[in-house]
């Protein structure tokens, strides 16, 4: 069986500054940081990826062995999943994807952090989609 | 392929139809009244022309944009206004179930096509049409009489949104405050202190566009006026020296986000510069200090910048994600981006900010 591909979730939107990814979620209104080499993974995950293609591209980018770098992918990807940022892509087009060319990097723990200060704004204040039947659906 | 019919029949636009018949209703019920009323404004370098039916929308509704009056010419956008107590004409039937809306909220239905976008909130009942790329909308309200407090703080804001968007123009979540046309946006969700530090600025005799909402031209970086009301909660009225003149008749009202907060028209506030647009500098977050005697002013990296200014933005308006994301991550990539712890003493806070937009340059 092959391993499964992900993908951003389309629900998200997200800009990275700085080296550092911001990502808000326009369904649940919580925001996310995402700092160290975490950006390098999202760079791949944009263009849809496994886990040991992920795990690949990091290890020609940056200065560490490969179980660090493999146990670090692995965490991220289990809590981009957790909070919805990541999907599995059902169906993956052709991709490529490119490793470092480059001098590598030291290696740094990606950090992801959560922010739902947003949350009770939301809440308050929903938008509910109405489809072309007429009734809404709730965005949230 | 296969079960697929070879010609699929076109969905109706639901959004644009629903567009077309409130213009009729507004049509209707300005003819009944004898033709509508107009203001132009200049607002955010386009020229916007608000149609109304009957004194008491214009009053109740329509003050807080007199400071941007102009003279009647060809308008870029056009908003026309109607209610139904003082015309008769409903709005055309919905097109979706009733939302409940619970006691201080106001969850929003919205029917959107490629071409038109309706927003109807449960709680304001305020109903909105627009065609976005054609600058045109038409906002409508049950009793011009009894206009909900959100829509008093925040008058026509959708229509306003999705007219000015279409138009580069990003409706933000931000205060502007300057001096000699150039200033920082003050950003931040409700309650951190953004009003306070805006008005404040404003009594030290600084320019000030906005307190909560300003537009943001992403080309220019220019900050644009909207309204001149300020909201504040009583706390901040009192340590301010607010006069009682310059306080909204209806008080302090409750607010979607938190404390009570009063409409303060900044126009009546000596000292006060109200300006029509700052061009942008520097992104200031405000943070409410535990007790430090003076402010302090910090760097923060581009993307704390945006963590201040993008969530607020994007989630309170519900739509242009994307392109409204982008817009304030240029932002903080073409200005620097401040944290302001703020002191106690509003005088010392304003003081902070001058000093930092005159070292800005």
């Amino acid at each position: 069986m092959s391993e499964p591909r992900f993908r951003l979730s389309p629900e998200i939107v997200h800009e990275t500054v700085d080296g550092e990814v911001v990502a808000i979620d326009l369904l649940s209104g919580s925001y996310y940081s995402l700092a160290g080499s975490g950006p390098a993974v999202w760079e791949v995950l944009a263009g849809g990826a496994s886990e040991p293609e992920i795990t690949a591209v990091l290890a020609s980018r940056f200065e560490a062995d490969a179980e660090t770098i493999a146990a670090a992918v692995s965490t991220l990807l289990s809590q981009l999943r957790e909070s919805n940022l990541i999907v599995i892509d059902e169906q993956p087009g052709e991709v490529s994807i490119a490793g470092g060319s480059g001098e590598k990097t030291p290696f740094e723990a990606p950090r992801l952090e959560r922010y739902t200060d947003m949350k009770d704004y939301f809440l308050l204040d929903p938008i509910h989609e109405v489809d072309t039947a007429g009734w809404p659906r709730p965005a949230a | 392929m296969l079960g697929q019919p070879a010609v699929q029949a076109a969905q109706p636009d639901l959004a644009n139809e629903y567009f077309e018949q409130l213009q009729e209703r507004y049509e209707q019920a300005a003819a009944l009244r004898g033709g509508a009323g107009t203001l132009d404004l200049e607002m955010a370098g386009l020229r916007l022309r608000l149609r109304y039916v009957g004194e008491s929308l214009r009053e109740a509704l329509l003050a807080p944009f007199d400071h941007l009056a102009c003279e009647a010419g060809d308008p870029a956008l056009t908003i026309s206004l109607f209610d139904t107590a003082s015309t008769g004409v409903e709005p055309p039937p919905p097109l979706w179930e009733p939302i409940a809306a619970a006691p201080g909220t106001n969850p929003v239905a919205r029917l959107r096509s490629e071409r038109a976008c309706v927003l109807a909130a449960a709680g304001s009942r305020a109903l909105t049409a627009a065609l976005p790329a054609e600058g045109v909308a038409v906002f409508h309200l049950p009793d011009a009489a009894a206009i909900p407090a959100s829509e008093r703080a925040a008058p026509i804001r959708e229509a306003l949104q999705l007219l000015m968007a279409a138009r580069g123009r990003l409706m933000t979540h931000a205060g502007a405050v300057g001096r000699g046309g150039c200033g920082v946006l003050l950003v931040g969700r409700g309650g951190s202190g953004k009003s306070t530090l805006a008005l404040s600025c404003a009594l030290a005799g600084m320019e000030i566009v906005a307190d909560d909402y300003s537009l943001l031209e992403s080309e220019t970086l220019l900050a644009h006026a909207i309204q001149s009301t300020a909201k504040l909660t009583e706390d901040s009225v009192e340590r301010l020296g607010i006069p009682t003149g310059a306080i909204d008749a209806a008080g302090f009202e409750p607010t979607l986000e938190g404390p009570a907060k009063a409409l303060v028209d900044i126009r009546g506030l000596a000292f006060a510069g109200l300006s029509r647009q700052l061009e942008i500098r520097a992104v200031v977050a405000p943070t409410v200090s535990l007790g430090e005697a003076e402010p302090v002013v910090r760097a923060i990296s581009a993307a704390q910048g945006l963590r201040a200014v993008a969530p607020s933005t994007i989630v309170q308006s519900g739509f242009g994600g994307e392109s409204s994301l982008a817009t304030l991550a240029d932002l903080v990539r073409r200005v620097p981006s401040y944290e302001l712890e703020l002191s106690p003493n509003p005088t010392a806070n304003a003081a902070a900010v001058d000093r930092l937009i005159g070292d800005l340059g």
